[in-house]
C-alpha cells in the first residue's frame, strides 16, 4: 500500500503566486525519498501539504488511504498528531522545556498518561544517544544534539511517516552525517521518510530522489 | 495534556515574564481588594444592624419633646406622670422608661469630678440595650417609689485595641480617670448637693465590641427618676418633667397601632397640645444605613472598574504574549496540538495570572481592612469569610479568562505554516 499518493497537486497563494503546479507521485510504505530542488521551487510548500499543515488549492492527497481534502481541521490535527512526525531545519524545540519534556509534548497532546510518556521519551532519547542529557534544555545542547531531540520528538507518537525539512541545513558535516545515519537506521526499521534537502550527500543515501523545479517535478 | 501539567506550564510562562505579569495583575488585585473590602463593609453593616435590632427591641420608639415648640400654656410638657399613665392604660407595653439626663459635679471623698453624665431612669432601663455586667444591684421599683438616694455607676468602657484618635481624646475624660482608680461599690458620693449610695456598678463591653448602635450615649451614673427630679433636674418650673420616654411595644407588629394609641393618650393628657413627637428608632437607623450604602456602592463601582481595567490589562498582556510566541504556537500545532489546545493554553495562562492577581488582591484587601480597623474603622477581619476570599480569587480568574478569550481565539486560528516562519 502506498503511504502517500498525490495527484495533480497545486497550491496557489492569495497573491496569485503558484508554488505547486500539478505535482503527482506516490511514496510506498517504508520508502526513503529525498525531495531536491533550488530555493523557492515549492519543496517546503509540498512538505507542509504532506504534513497536513497546509491544504492544496487543487489536486488530491491521500495519506494512508484517507482522502485529506474531506477532513476538517480537527481531523487533520488528529491525523498529523498520530501518523506524522515533523523534523525541522531550525529544530523548533521549545526553549523553556527540557529535552525530555520536548519529546514528551506530542504525547501530551495525544493524551498519553504521564508515566508512560516520560518512560517513552526517555527511551527515545536513549535511542538517539541523548539518554544522559534528558534534563538539559535546548540551549544547553549542541546543534546536532538538538536535532536528535527533534527526531526523538517526531517519533514520540509512533508515526507512520517522518517528514524532514532540511534537517541538516543548520549542522556541520560531522553532525549531518550522524543525523543522516539516524534517518537511515529508522528507515531500515520500516519508517517511511520524506526528506527535503539541498545536500547531494543526503540525497545519495535516499532510495529515490524527486527533483522539483518551478513547482513541478523535473 | 492533563490539568496539572497545563498549570505548571502556565506558571512557568508567568514566572518567565515577571515584570509583564506583575503589571497586568496589579489592576486586577486592586479590583479584588476593593470588592473584598466593600463586601466586608456590607456584611459588617448588616451584622451590626441585626445585632442592634435584637438589642434595641423590635417595637422600639422614643417620645421626645418637639423641637422649637412654643407652649400654649395648656400642656405641662412630657412628664413622669405621662409614663405612668402609659403604663396604666397600655399595660401590655413591654417597656416604658422615662429618662432624663444632665451633667453634674460628683464628689467622692476629697476628689471632685466635673461634668459627669447622670441619667434618671427606672428599672425598665434593663429591658433593652442591656449589654452590661452588673456588680451589686440595679435600681428597683422600691427605689423609684421612695425617691431613694441610690446610684448605679457605669464604668468607662475600655478599648481592646485603641484607635489612634482615642489616644488623644480619651485620656482627658476626667470621669474615666477617676473611675479607673477606685471601686465605688458601697461608697457614699455626692451628686451636686445630694449624697447618694452606690448600690451597683455596671461594666460595659469594650468599645470596639459594643453591639449597640449608639454606645457613645452611655451615661456615667444612673439614679431613680424620682430622685433625679428632686435633686438634679434642670426643669425648675415643672418638677415632674422628663427628657423623653423610651418605649418598646414588644413586637414589630404592634408598633404602628400602639404608636397611635400612645399619641392619643399623650395628646389628651397634654390638653390637645402636640408638644411631643414620637420617633421610630428603626427609621433613624435605616436612614443612617442608607447613607452608608452610598459609600458602599461607590466602593463597589471602584472595584468593578478596577477589575475591568485589570481585565483589559490581561487582554493586553495576552496579546503581547501571543505576539511573542507565534512561533511556539506554530511548533505546537505542527507536533499535534489542536486549535482547542492552543485556546485552552492561553486562557489558562490568563486565568492563572488573574488568580494570582486575585490572591494579591485578597492580601491587599485584608491588609487594608486590618490597617483601617487599627485606625478605628468599624470593620475587622472577623467579617471576612473564606468564601468571600475564594470568590474574589475566582472572580479575578474568570474576568481574566473572559478578557483573554479574544486574543486566545486569534492565537488558535493562526496558520501553522505562517506561525512557523515567525522569528
Amino acid at each position: 500500500m502506498s503511504s502517500i499518493l498525490v495527484d495533480g497537486l497545486t497550491r496557489t497563494y492569495p497573491g496569485g503566486y503558484q508554488a505547486l503546479k500539478g505535482v503527482s507521485f506516490s511514496v510506498a510504505q517504508g520508502e526513503f525519498v529525498a525531495v531536491m530542488g533550488p530555493s523557492g521551487c515549492g519543496k517546503s510548500t509540498l512538505l507542509n501539504i504532506l504534513g497536513l499543515l497546509d491544504r492544496p488549492t487543487g489536486g488530491r492527497y491521500r495519506l494512508e488511504g484517507a482522502e485529506t481534502a474531506r477532513l476538517g481541521d480537527a481531523e487533520l490535527t488528529g491525523l498529523r498528531r498520530a501518523r506524522i512526525g515533523f523534523v525541522f531545519q531550525a529544530f523548533n524545540l521549545l526553549p523553556r522545556l527540557s529535552a525530555l519534556e520536548n519529546v514528551a509534548l506530542p504525547m501530551a497532546y495525544a493524551g498519553t498518561g504521564v508515566p508512560e510518556r516520560r518512560a517513552r521519551a526517555r527511551e527515545l532519547l536513549t535511542r538517539v544517544g541523548l539518554g544522559r542529557k534528558a534534563e538539559n534544555t535546548p540551549l544547553q545542547l549542541s546543534g546536532g544534539e538538538r536535532q536528535r531531540v527533534g527526531i526523538a520528538r517526531a517519533l514520540a507518537n509512533k508515526p507512520a511517516l517522518l517528514l524532514a525539512d532540511e534537517p541538516t541545513g543548520n549542522l556541520d558535516s560531522k553532525s549531518s552525517a550522524e543525523i543522516l545515519a539516524l534517518f537511515k537506521e529508522l528507515n531500515m526499521e520500516g519508517m517511511t521518510v520524506v526528506l527535503v534537502t539541498h545536500d547531494p550527500a543526503i540525497s545519495a543515501a535516499a532510495g529515490r530522489v524527486l527533483k522539483i523545479k518551478d513547482g513541478a517535478l523535473a | 495534556m492533563n490539568a496539572r501539567e497545563a498549570l505548571r506550564a502556565g506558571a512557568r510562562e508567568i514566572c518567565a515574564n515577571k515584570f509583564r505579569s506583575a503589571l497586568s495583575f496589579t489592576a486586577v488585585s486592586v479590583g479584588v481588594a476593593s470588592l473584598l473590602y466593600t463586601t466586608a463593609q456590607t456584611r459588617g453593616m448588616q451584622e451590626a444592624l441585626e445585632k442592634n435590632l435584637v438589642l434595641m427591641g423590635p417595637g422600639r420608639m422614643t417620645v421626645e419633646k418637639k423641637r422649637n415648640y412654643t407652649s400654649q400654656g395648656l400642656s405641662q410638657g412630657l412628664t413622669y406622670g405621662d409614663a405612668l399613665a402609659l403604663r396604666r392604660e397600655l399595660p401590655d407595653l413591654f417597656m416604658v422608661e422615662p429618662h432624663s439626663r444632665t451633667n453634674v459635679k460628683i464628689v467622692a471623698g476629697r476628689i471632685s469630678v466635673p461634668q459627669v453624665s447622670v441619667s434618671g431612669t427606672t428599672p425598665d432601663f434593663r429591658l433593652r440595650d442591656w449589654v452590661y455586667k452588673l456588680r451589686g444591684r440595679f435600681l428597683n421599683e422600691w427605689d423609684v417609689a421612695h425617691r431613694a438616694r441610690v446610684v448605679v455607676m457605669v464604668e468607662p468602657a475600655i478599648w481592646i485595641k485603641k484607635p489612634f484618635w482615642a489616644k488623644f481624646w480619651g485620656e482627658d475624660d476626667p470621669y474615666a480617670a477617676f473611675a479607673k482608680r477606685r471601686d465605688l461599690l458601697g461608697a457614699q458620693i455626692r451628686l451636686e448637693d445630694s449624697v447618694f449610695t452606690v448600690v451597683g456598678v455596671l461594666t460595659p463591653p469594650p468599645r470596639d465590641k459594643d453591639p449597640r448602635w449608639d454606645s457613645w450615649n452611655t451615661p456615667n451614673a444612673l439614679v431613680p427618676i424620682t430622685a433625679y427630679q428632686q435633686g438634679l433636674s434642670r426643669y425648675e418650673k415643672n418638677p415632674d418633667a422628663v427628657d423623653e420616654i423610651r418605649i418598646d411595644t414588644g413586637s414589630e407588629r404592634t408598633l404602628a397601632s400602639r404608636r397611635q394609641q400612645i399619641e392619643a393618650i399623650l395628646k389628651r393628657r397634654h390638653r390637645g397640645e402636640l408638644d411631643f413627637e414620637i420617633k421610630d428608632q428603626r427609621e433613624e437607623i435605616e436612614s443612617e444605613l442608607e447613607n452608608m450604602r452610598k459609600y458602599v456602592k461607590a466602593g463597589l463601582a471602584l472595584g468593578v472598574v478596577a477589575l475591568l481595567a485589570g481585565g483589559i490589562g490581561i487582554m493586553n498582556v495576552t496579546l503581547a504574549t501571543i505576539f511573542a510566541r507565534v512561533r511556539e504556537i506554530g511548533i505546537r500545532r505542527a507536533i499535534g496540538a489542536s486549535r482547542a489546545d492552543i485556546l485552552a493554553q492561553f486562557l489558562l495562562e490568563a486565568a492563572m495570572l488573574g488568580a494570582a492577581g486575585g490572591v494579591a488582591g485578597v492580601a491587599l484587601g485584608l491588609g487594608g481592612i486590618q490597617w483601617l480597623s487599627g485606625l478605628g474603622g468599624s470593620r475587622d477581619l472577623a467579617q471576612v469569610t473564606w468564601l468571600q476570599c475564594a470568590e474574589g480569587v475566582a472572580l479575578a480568574a474568570l474576568v481574566s479568562a473572559v478578557f483573554a478569550l479574544m486574543p486566545a481565539y486569534q492565537a488558535s486560528r493562526l496558520d501553522p505554516v505562517e506561525a512557523l516562519k515567525a522569528e
